[in-house]
């Protein structure tokens, strides 16, 4: 019951000091939009294709050929491709290179030609594969004829059929965060180790306020003001984490999968972890020195934890750096979780977080009861 | 009865005896004046009795009971009102004294009559929803007050309860002292203004060097020293005084300067005022007025320790 008490007194105390309250809330959002919005580039592999300009002079005799060439324009028409006729007179290599047209193709009896623009490979590549797809069917149509010729209308049917002239296909199956989704990810994560900051300053803050002589002049014990503390603490320091990760996925419709239970409790154990890192440098530290260490310790943990800037851009030597941080293991088990499905790193990320909990506490208990007062 | 019973109490520091078996008693109903100046060891003995701090040696009992055997119940007896404002600057007046209160066990309605019972005490009652940091000096005091009171102690530990505030709070204060003492609190008041000491304190301890040198009431230590009298000597500037000058007549034990006025104490059987006088003469300095004051507190205090209070 004075646990309780004295957990809910320490919330209240929380919630009364507003101006860390609000950065806390806003911190995180703001950077989730701005770094979120700034790097979007640094996080796409995609490149959006458009403007298919595709000059032809058809010189065609054949019936058949002009028939399913007039069919696979419609069909490409769909696809977003202009297939527009040369115009008399008009040289259509010197129109691709003056970058009038995507690419240039000459359509006669004894086959296709084929001009594409160097300015613009990947849309050159698309409209060669199209035609390339339309000649072999063709081709494939025209040998039909003698061989079977009832076939070879369906054939040359298909070949100027909508759909499946180009098929997509890639080199990069797996989910990917965009660059919302990943900051939405490490700021939830970063302000959560924030809350170290706050912890080293419960203990402290008794002491400071004298309050610390009526706390433990009451009939209450030290380890029920401890936990107290630790429980009001992570509390609300949890709470402040789940607003920011609700904040993200309703605002900025940020990708947490939908695994949620394993998602929060990685965000709650990591609150545990900092709460229980700064409780104990508070006690490791004198007074102040115990604030700029947890300062400089947020700041470092929160760079090399991939917290500004993925660390795929970073070189070996950080990557292995980074491991170092608390933000790195519960960034890697909640990426892990929500885009690969992958429970074992999300499990090592509560293990770590519970693990390390436990010892920081463990060295708060030991040097409080060595400690006349708190 | 006795409610604080202290025995051969000793608290060491490494190499440093803070407290040196001391031995003291309060009854039940005194306000028991606990004096000593800074480093003589009254913090230390607060500290011990209120279970901050554990004993190097000795016993302490309260209630009959040994403090150490069951600090529970020692510690739900205490109610501690510390030198240094020990309140939630961003807290209420009500959520003060009701966080505090519910340390003792307090909880729902009791807690609730508790709280406004004991702000209304200290007059803050029309205070509560206000928070402390728009108090006057005075005010945080009496909340220091309020806090240290609403689960009703037996005996209530004051450490300058009045430092730093305007005499009307002052004298707020020391009427609620009266009170709780009326209402049956037993309390013990250590204090910088002897003369609040001598109003209040029915009995009063005199601790020097971690040790009880004199205990018993105002009259009792007041005519310990009947060997001694106080002079005291206006002067219109204390430029020109020449302590030394003084100390070195015969009967003169010593001699201090307060405020433009010379406080000389000596011993009552040499007459002594003449050569003090011709001395000043001597000096060129101005005399205004001169008394000879009955002993009080303070002297004994001087007599006893060397030292003011205020050292």
């Amino acid at each position: 019951m004075n646990v309780l008490h004295i957990a809910l007194h320490e919330i209240k105390l929380s919630l009364r000091d507003k101006r860390t309250f609000i950065f806390m809330m806003a911190f995180p959002v703001v950077l989730m939009l701005i770094l979120g919005t700034a790097l979007t580039n640094a996080f796409t592999s995609g490149a959006t294709v458009e403007g298919l300009n595709l000059l032809v002079r058809n010189t065609a005799s054949d019936a058949r050929l002009t028939a399913a060439w007039s069919g696979f324009e419609q069909a490409i028409a769909k696809e977003g491709v202009v297939a527009k006729p040369i115009e008399e007179g008009m040289d259509g290599r010197e129109a691709v290179q003056e970058d009038l047209y995507t690419a240039y193709a000459e359509i006669g009896d004894d086959g296709i030609r084929f001009y594409g623009s160097s300015k613009h490979t990947i849309e050159s590549n698309i409209l060669q594969g199209m035609l390339t797809t339309f000649a072999d069917r063709y081709n494939l149509a025209a040998a039909a004829i003698k061989a079977a010729p009832s076939d070879a209308e369906a054939i040359l049917g298909s070949a100027g059929a909508a759909g499946g002239i180009v098929r997509e296909t890639t080199l990069d199956p797996d989910r990917k965060p965009n660059s919302v989704d990943y900051y939405a990810v490490v700021m939830t994560t970063m302000i959560g180790l924030y809350a170290c900051m706050s912890a080293s300053y419960l203990i402290r803050g008794e002491r400071k306020r004298n309050t610390m002589t009526r706390l433990s002049a009451s009939p209450v014990s030290k380890g029920e003001i401890f936990m107290g503390k630790v429980i009001g603490s992570s509390f609300i320091n949890s709470m402040c984490v789940i607003v920011v990760f609700l904040f993200s996925k309703l605002a900025f419709q940020a990708d947490w999968g939908d695994h949620y239970g394993i998602v929060l409790l990685i965000l709650v154990t990591e609150v545990l972890l900092a709460v229980s890192l700064g409780l104990g440098v508070s006690y490791l530290f004198k007074e102040n020195s115990a604030g700029a260490v947890m300062n400089v310790f947020v700041q470092i943990a929160s760079f090399i934890g991939g917290a500004y800037f993925p660390l795929e851009v970073m070189g070996t030597s950080m990557r292995v750096v980074s491991e170092l941080s608390p933000l790195r293991w519960a960034n890697r088990g909640l990426m892990n979780v929500i885009y690969f499905d992958d429970w074992g790193a999300a499990w090592g990320a509560v293990g770590l977080n519970l693990a390390f909990a436990a010892a920081f506490l463990a060295v708060s208990v030991i040097s409080m009861r060595r400690r006349e007062a708190l | 009865m006795n409610v604080l019973e202290i025995r051969n109490l000793t608290k060491k520091f490494d190499d440093f005896i803070a407290v040196d078996n001391m031995n003291l008693s309060v009854r039940e109903g005194e306000i028991f004046g606990f004096l000593g100046a800074n480093g003589a060891g009254k913090s230390t003995t607060i500290n011990m009795v209120s279970s901050l701090l554990r004993t190097t040696k000795g016993e302490i009992e309260l209630l009959g009971r040994n403090i150490a055997k069951h600090p529970k119940f020692a510690k739900s007896n205490i109610g501690i009102v510390p030198q240094d404002l020990a309140i939630y600057e961003e807290m209420t007046a009500y959520e003060n004294v009701s966080f505090f209160a519910g340390l003792y066990g307090l909880r729902g309605s009791e807690l609730k009559e508790r709280t406004i019972e004991a702000l209304d005490f200290v007059g803050l009652g029309d205070k509560h929803k206000s928070l402390p940091k728009n108090f006057s000096g005075g005010m945080k005091r009496r909340l220091n007050i309020a806090c240290a009171i609403a689960h009703r102690p037996k005996l209530i530990i004051m450490d300058e309860p009045t430092v730093g505030i305007d005499p009307q709070s002052r004298n707020y204060i020391l009427n609620s002292v009266r009170k709780l003492n009326r209402m049956g609190c037993t309390i013990i008041y250590t204090s910088h203004y002897m003369e609040e000491v001598e109003e209040l304190c029915t009995r009063i301890a005199i601790v020097d060097h971690g040790k009880i040198i004199a205990e018993g009431s105002k009259e009792q230590l007041k005519s310990i020293i009947t060997d001694t009298k106080e002079i005291w000597i206006a002067v219109k500037s204390e430029g020109a005084v020449d302590l030394e000058s003084l100390k070195r007549l015969q009967g003169v034990t010593a001699v201090r300067l307060e405020d433009q006025t010379i406080k000389i104490n000596s011993k009552a059987e040499i007459n002594n005022l003449n050569w003090i006088i011709q001395q000043l003469i001597k000096d060129q300095v101005e005399i205004r007025s001169v008394e000879e004051q009955a002993p009080n507190l303070e002297t004994v205090f001087l007599t006893l320790t060397g030292r003011n209070l205020r050292d």
